[in-house]
């Protein structure tokens, strides 16, 4: 295949990371790896500025976090220099890496680990700072962990607006490039304290926004709290949310959806009103009723509807994680998602028509796609 | 005091790409800290593998003195003599 032709998946499992390739039609995809074998990887990016390079995250619980570099689009890994690391005298200790975002400089990247904290590299992950403003937060030392950890899972990066999704931290706002950030949580709620509306400490799932609609932000917040009667009352719909003033409020967009719980949230790449996600029962953390879709909002919120059309009608029970579902920005784009079971499913014309392109991987964490 | 005695530190087979295919490496240190110590300048690669950021032992291996596991004898603080083998391995944990 000739360059400009090809669709590129990165599928981070719990036992490393595959690189999946096709003709921009999509019909059959090529896989290759595992690379970082054995290794869980929790995060990866597609870094399509000049010479594309692909990154994953390499967590290796016996041996620590290794930052893997591909740069023949995934035909083989190789580690950086180093991986981001605490310095020796703060008392922290990395446990993993949730998020490879590319910075401003070209060779610049941003990194989202567990305990949350941000670090930055200038020269394509070789070398690694770690970022103050948010590390060394006066709130740092009061988050908490959720069922995954404490992990910094979201970076967003508008100019000199940052925006990082924290669970169990909540989201923050920087608006001087990242020197400094502040908790902007006002809309945002929290099932698991007394505290419907916290400062900070929510649990947030996911955060996204379109390119061109940088004021417009979703996030998939830690739903399923409708029924919750003890003190601050019940909280419907507190799980899938949209703010139109650069995070600094938001508001619910949940009401039609079968379940306010889920991981992923995903835009359009051509059309900021139109949005993606997975509702999930929030005690199983699995597919209602055991039959998988994915549901879609062609107006910003105001109503869903559902996606299935090919996907298992019933006695299905993964779970899309965070960061495993992707849109590709064709024409007319596919979605993307894996599941804990290892599968790997594409969603034709915007998700509806879905087909299995791999059914037999290891447990899926991250999915990725760009065309290269 | 005497030199520091002599002591033999055997490399898992995963984590010789850290230093240079070595096998083993050959340390003077009177305790398994002080071997850790001097793996931290001579070898660093090969240490961000064996200690976190604040010089722990990373969680899930264990340091064995000959066959002995150093949780059962003095952690780190583990007296070497010379000739003594120490192996770092990964716990039977994971998955």
């Amino acid at each position: 295949m000739k360059g400009a032709d090809r669709v590129i998946l990165t599928i981070g499992t719990k036992k490393g990371v595959f690189v999946a390739e096709a003709a921009k039609p999509r019909r059959k995809f090529e896989l290759r790896g595992p690379f970082g074998p054995g290794v869980p990887v929790y995060s990866t990016l597609i870094d399509t500025r000049g010479t594309p390079r692909l990154y994953a995250s390499s967590c290796n619980p016996f041996f620590g976090m290794k930052v893997l570099r591909s740069t023949n689009v995934g035909k083989g890994f190789e580690e950086t220099k180093s991986g981001p690391a605490f310095p020796k005298d703060d008392g922290r200790a990395l446990i993993n890496i949730w998020s490879l975002e590319p910075g401003g400089g070209k060779k610049e990247l941003w990194c989202g680990v567990e305990p949350a904290s941000l670090f930055r590299s200038r020269d394509g992950g070789d070398s690694w700072e770690m970022v103050p403003g948010i590390s060394n937060h006066e709130h740092a030392r009061k988050w908490q962990p959720g069922n995954g950890g404490l992990c910094m899972h979201t970076i967003i990066r508008d100019g000199n607006r940052v925006h990082l999704g924290i669970s169990t931290g909540g989201h923050y706002l920087s608006e001087d490039g990242g020197d400094t950030f502040k908790a902007s949580n006002q809309g945002v709620g929290a099932g698991f304290a007394p505290d419907p509306y916290p400062e900070f400490g929510q649990c947030v799932h996911k955060i996204a926004r379109h390119e061109d609609a940088p004021g417009r932000l979703y996030m998939q917040n830690h739903g399923g709290w409708a029924d919750w009667t003890g003190p601050g009352g019940p909280r419907p719909d507190i799980g899938v949310l949209r703010s139109d003033d650069h995070g600094r409020s938001w508001r619910s967009i949940a009401s039609g959806l079968p379940s306010d719980f889920g991981f992923p949230i995903v835009v359009h790449p051509h059309d900021a009103d139109t949005v993606y996600v997975v509702p999930l029962e929030p005690a199983t953390r699995s597919c209602p009723g055991g039959a998988p879709a994915v549901w879609r909002s062609e107006n910003g919120g105001d109503s869903w509807s559902r996606l299935a059309r090919g996907l298992p009608k019933k006695q299905s029970y993964f779970t899309i994680l965070r960061d495993a579902m992707d849109i590709d920005h064709l024409t007319a784009p596919s979605l993307y998602f894996g599941t804990t079971t290892g599968q790997l499913w594409i969603g034709r014309e915007g998700g509806e028509k879905w087909e299995c392109v791999f059914d037999s991987l290891p447990p899926i964490h991250n999915v990725k796609v760009a065309v290269v | 005091m005497g030199p520091a005695p002599t002591v033999t530190i055997h490399v898992y087979g995963q984590l010789r790409e850290y230093c240079a295919g070595a096998s083993q490496l050959s340390v003077s240190a009177r305790t398994v800290r002080a071997a850790l110590e001097d793996l931290e300048r001579s070898q660093s690669a090969l240490y961000r593998n064996l200690c976190d950021e604040t010089g722990k032992v990373r969680r899930h291996l264990n340091v064995f003195v000959n066959t002995d596991n150093v949780r059962d004898l003095d952690g780190i603080d583990t007296t070497l003599t010379a000739g003594d083998v120490v192996t770092i391995l990964p716990a039977v944990s994971g998955g």
